[in-house]
This record gives structure tokens, C-alpha cells and sequence, in this order.
């Protein structure tokens, strides 16, 4: 099993209120799973994957990463299941406006420590795969939606994870660019046998899943196996 | 940290106006506290050399000598003894000349009217403290003139005296005895300052000694190569001198200079007081820009900081750029000092201290040792400028971070 929660909470403070985002979400992903997680806007779908992304920690409950227990983590060592063991996708790209399509993807391998020839291979391969080998020295600004989705989807892949994290990945394209950077993600699913999450409220997204999974009101109310 | 430093260099030079503003801001700061430290520099080195001329680097005498302690001529160092200190300093290749004071007072009839001066006693001839270079009418002294003198332009002046004149001084011999001698004027002086121009004369030491009826000298004044080493020789002197029995000491021409302490102790304050004032101004005006530049970025810093980059690594990152600009500034500024101090030093500006007869000019030293307190100074306000900023935001929550439009 790649990633495990376990009765996983997360409650904010409002005022005087308290507002319970997720309640006591058990959740499982294997090996190759391609998962999309839908649900209506304040379900406590992106809470959830700021959970499971390890950027944000649970009020309560476990998240388990191959069997590590996270969510106890110093901050460094967050920091570095982040950076070796999941790769993040977000739906304003947010790429790094002063580095090339080259260095942005570079990027986590830096941080990595990763040697110069390894990281000029790996993302020249991954260029090839998100076919933007031409663009490799163009800055975001001179990208189009679509093409900085795919440097985003490239740069998550890079330092090999065992969980892609994408969160409305097609949510700032529009329904042909969102097609290929969804085939993108199928075929790189298949490729690198990487457990891809998909957070979305775009149900077309649901045909590229093996699981789809809803969330209600910071409950996962069903699934479907398909 | 090689992508984070480029990152960083880039976003030095993302908002170039404001980016230029922040240099400017430095620069000029750092340009300001450099005029301020060459007019120093050059103020102090100009009155080194004036003291060092009149003082030598270093001097030989009886504590009391030094201390004005001495009730009469107790201080007077003899031949025997000024042998032996001839020698000890023979063998120090430093020492360039060495001459021997002696000074009296003396009450001077000028007809009808009468005035105290006080008598520096010279040898003509000898390379240092020869007074002859300071002669603007009539001439020097020489070596074998005996009861010749040198005036102030202003006691020639006041006493409407010229070379040739001749009048009598009024004095007390070392045991006490009256005696009187007379003194022609071979030569006027001028040493560009009224007090000293209108009390002081230049005898040659052998009349001085017969008019105090003594073959002593009150002490000898030493002249180096360098002024770097008038600590050193002296105290390895003064350490010689004492092991051989002689009760006399070594104080080196800016101890022997009150003056110089009190005009370096002003000088250094109002340079610290400047330089802290600049320093205060330029921290808050860049913290400010900083903030507003590193909150602008919060986004960013959301998104490294889920893509795996440490806390201290995202500081490096904010604090590298800050440092850069500091330099870059420094840089700017000491570049735009030393342009200042140039064009300033070509208008050849002089201003008549009070005291003083004619101007003196005013300059700013230009050199690398002067441009590097400002730039340091630029430099370090800057990075402190840094310091809260990049703190901030590295500390960032990540979800708040990237939720940040």
C-alpha cells in the first residue's frame, strides 16, 4: 500500500466557531492506483489533499506514506518525504516565474542533490514525455495554459514518487488542453506506476480513473471501482 | 543552493525600478559615509604630518620634561648620557635623524614695550626640524651663526621688525642667574596660525645653551621613515634606555599631541554618529522594499516549500538576494564616493580655521582602506535589512501561502 489514512480530522477555528473540514476519513491507495476524488466546493476535497500532501497536518488521525506514520514529522523531514516522495500538481500551475521550463522542472532534483548529468537526463526524458522539448528554455510567461500544466506534471514526476498529488489539474484550461494533459497523466500512470490522486469537481475527469472516490461533507460518502 | 542562488539573483532584477530605487538608496548612504570618512582621513593625515614635522615621530626626556612637572631644569639630559642614547639609536636602520631640543622662556624688550616668547632651541643644517623651510623673508639659519634668530610674521608685524633687526631677551640661566642676550632677525616664518606666529622663536641650540649657561638638552626628537613604526621603535627604545639605567622615556608623537586625540576623538564621533544615522535610514527604507518585494512572492514560496525545499533553504534563498543588493549597493556607493572625493578635491576648496591666517585646502582621501568601512557599512544594513523578511518567509505556512493571489 502506497498511502493510508486513518480516521483522519481536520477542524479550523472560525471565530468562535469550529469548522470541521474532514471527519475521520480512512482512506487507501495501492501501487499504480489512479484514484479521482470528486465532490461540490467546501466538501473538504483540497483539505485532503493538503493532508495527504503533507503540507498541511490533521487535527487528528494518520497519514501513512509506505507504511511511515507522517503527520508526527519534524518540519526538515516533512519537507523531505515531500520533496523524494510525492510529486504536486496545482491548478495555477505555479511554476517558478524566473527559471526556464527546464530549470522549473530541474528544480526538486536540486533540491535533491541529485548530480548534473542524472538531472540533465531525467528531464530531458520527461520533456520528451510531456512533449516540450522545444520549449525547454522558454519562462512560464511565454507558455500557454496548457503547456505550463504539462512543465508542472513533468516537474511532479521527476524525483520518481510514489504519489502524484494534482489538485484541479484542468481547472484553468479549457476542455481540449484538459483532454491532453489528462492523457498525459493516464499514460504517465501507466508508465511510471505511480499512485496519481486526482482532486477535481470535473466529473469528464472520472473517465480516466480506476477509482473514483466522493466527499462530502468531510466524509468519503462512495466509491467506484471501475 | 546553486538554482537557489540563481533564483535569487533573478529576483533581484525582476522589478527593476525598484530594485534601482533600493541600490540608489544604498549607494547614496554608503557614498555619503565615505566623503564623510575621506574628509576625515585626510583631515587627520594632515594634521599627523604637521605634528610629526614640528614633534618628530618620537621623543627622548625626563618624565618631568614630559609631564611639566619639573620646578627648574632638572630634566636636562648631558653629553655622557646623550651618547649613549645616540648610540642605542644608531642601530635601528628606522631612524632617519635625530635632533636636540631645548626650550626657554624669555621676556623680550622691544624699546619701550616688552613681551614673553618662548625659544625652540634648532640645529641649521640638520634634515629634520630645520625651520628654514618655513622662512618666507630674509634667510635660515645656518650652522655657524650664533645669536641670529627666526620670527613669526606676526611678531614681525606687531613689532614692525625686519632681518637685521636686532633685539634683547630677558632670561634665567639653569642655576638661577639672570642673563640677558641679543638676538638678530635673519629670517620671518610662517606657520600659518597667529598664536604661534607671535610667541615663538627659532634660536640654534648652542646660543640657547650658552643664554641657559648649560651643555645639556632638554630632549631629543627623533625622525622616522615611516609613522607606522614610531610605536615600535619607540617602545623597543624606551625599553633600551631603561635597562640601561637612564630614567627617560619615549612618547611618540601622538601622545605628545593633546590636540590630536581631542580632533581624532571629535572626528571619529561624528563619523560613527553619521554613519549610524545613514545606516538607520538605509535599514528601514530597504526593509521596507524588501517586505513589500518578499511578500509579493508569498505564492512562490508556498509552492518550493511544498515541492519539498527546507526552511533554511527558502532563507538562504531571501537572504542571498538581500546580501547581493547590499553589495551591489556597497559597490555603487564606494564607486560614487570616490567619484565625489575626486571632483570635490579638483574644485580645490579651502576654508581659514579659527587661529589660522591663510586657507587651508579642504579634501577627501580617496582609497580602498576608506571606501571599506562604507561599503561594510552599506553591506551589513542592508543584510539586516534582509533579516526579518526572509525570516517571514521562510516561516510561512504553506496552505496559507499558497492560497495568496
Amino acid at each position: 500500500m502506497i498511502i493510508e489514512t486513518r480516521n483522519l480530522t481536520k477542524t479550523y477555528e472560525a471565530g468562535q466557531e469550529q469548522v470541521h473540514a474532514l471527519r475521520g476519513v480512512d482512506f487507501q491507495a495501492d501501487a499504480g492506483d489512479f484514484v479521482v476524488i470528486n465532490g461540490p466546493s467546501g466538501s473538504g476535497k483540497t483539505t485532503f489533499l493538503n493532508l495527504l500532501s503533507c503540507i498541511d497536518l490533521p487535527t487528528q488521525g494518520e497519514v501513512l506514506i509506505e507504511g511511515q506514520a507522517v503527520s508526527q514529522l519534524a518540519s526538515g523531514s516533512l519537507a523531505e518525504v515531500r520533496r523524494d516522495k510525492i510529486g504536486l500538481v496545482f491548478q495555477a500551475f505555479n511554476l517558478i516565474p524566473v527559471l526556464s521550463t527546464f530549470e522549473n522542472i530541474e528544480y526538486p532534483m536540486l533540491l535533491k542533490g541529485v548530480p548534473p548529468k542524472e538531472r540533465k537526463e531525467k528531464v530531458n526524458q520527461l520533456l520528451e514525455e510531456v512533449d516540450l522539448v522545444k520549449e525547454g528554455s522558454r519562462r512560464p510567461d511565454q507558455l500557454s495554459g496548457g503547456q505550463k500544466q504539462r512543465v508542472a506534471v513533468a516537474r511532479a514526476l521527476v524525483n520518481d514518487p510514489v504519489l502524484f498529488l494534482a489538485d484541479e489539474p484542468t481547472g484553468n484550461l479549457d476542455s481540449k488542453t484538459s483532454e491532453r494533459i489528462m492523457d498525459i497523466m493516464k499514460r504517465l500512470n501507466q508508465n511510471h506506476k505511480v499512485t496519481f490522486i486526482v482532486v477535481t469537481h470535473n466529473l469528464e475527469v472520472n473517465e480516466y480513473a480506476k477509482r473514483v472516490v466522493y466527499i462530502r461533507d468531510g466524509q468519503l460518502t462512495e466509491e467506484q471501482k471501475r | 543552493m546553486g538554482l537557489q542562488f540563481q533564483i535569487a539573483m533573478r529576483n533581484l532584477f525582476r522589478n527593476g525600478r525598484r530594485t534601482l530605487l533600493s541600490l540608489a538608496i544604498i549607494a547614496l548612504g554608503t557614498a555619503m559615509s565615505f566623503a564623510v570618512r575621506g574628509y576625515v582621513e585626510s583631515s587627520l593625515t594632515n594634521i599627523q604630518a604637521g605634528i610629526v614635522q614640528q614633534n618628530g615621530n618620537f621623543q627622548i626626556a625626563s618624565p618631568l620634561l614630559f609631564d611639566n612637572e619639573a620646578e627648574g631644569y632638572e630634566y636636562l639630559i648631558f653629553p655622557e648620557d646623550v651618547e649613549t642614547i645616540r648610540m642605542a639609536l644608531s642601530q635601528y636602520p628606522e631612524v632617519v635623524d635625530v635632533s636636540m631640543g631645548l626650550n626657554f622662556s624669555g621676556l623680550a624688550s622691544f624699546g619701550r614695550r616688552s613681551k614673553v616668547l618662548r625659544g625652540i632651541a634648532t640645529r641649521p643644517g640638520n634634515t629634520a626640524l630645520d625651520y628654514n623651510d618655513l622662512v618666507i623673508e630674509g634667510e635660515g639659519l645656518k650652522p655657524e651663526d650664533q645669536g641670529k634668530v627666526l620670527i613669526g610674521q606676526s611678531l614681525a608685524d606687531e613689532r614692525n621688525l625686519k632681518p637685521g633687526d636686532v633685539f634683547r631677551v630677558n632670561l634665567s640661566t639653569v642655576d638661577g642667574a639672570y642673563n640677558v642676550g641679543s638676538l638678530e632677525v635673519a629670517g620671518v616664518f610662517s606657520l600659518n596660525s597667529q598664536q604661534f606666529e607671535g610667541q615663538l622663536i627659532f634660536v640654534p641650540i648652542d646660543y640657547v645653551q650658552a643664554l641657559l649657561n648649560t651643555n645639556g638638552i632638554g630632549n631629543l626628537i627623533i625622525q622616522l621613515n615611516d609613522i607606522e613604526d614610531s610605536r615600535r621603535v619607540a617602545d623597543m627604545v624606551e625599553g633600551e634606555l631603561q635597562s640601561m639605567g637612564l630614567n627617560l622615556e619615549a612618547r611618540t608623537w601622538d601622545e605628545l599631541s593633546e590636540f590630536y586625540q581631542q580632533i581624532k576623538g571629535f572626528f571619529n564621533a561624528l563619523f560613527v554618529f553619521l554613519t549610524v544615522a545613514v545606516s538607520v535610514l538605509v535599514f528601514f527604507i530597504v526593509l521596507q522594499v524588501l517586505t513589500m518585494a518578499f511578500l509579493e512572492r508569498t505564492r512562490e514560496v508556498g509552492t518550493i516549500r511544498a515541492l519539498g525545499t527546507k526552511t533554511n533553504q527558502v532563507f538562504f534563498m531571501f537572504i542571498t538576494e538581500g546580501v547581493f543588493l547590499g553589495v551591489l549597493g556597497g559597490l555603487s556607493g564606494a564607486l560614487l564616493g570616490w567619484l565625489i572625493s575626486l571632483g570635490f578635491n579638483a574644485l580645490n576648496i579651502g576654508w581659514t580655521p579659527p587661529g589660522a591666517l591663510d586657507p587651508v585646502p579642504i579634501s577627501i582621501t580617496a582609497s580602498l582602506e576608506v571606501a571599506l568601512v562604507p561599503f561594510l557599512v552599506g553591506l551589513i544594513a542592508t543584510s539586516f535589512s534582509a533579516l526579518f523578511p526572509s525570516l517571514r518567509s521562510a516561516k510561512v505556512n504553506i496552505v496559507d501561502a499558497l492560497r495568496t493571489r
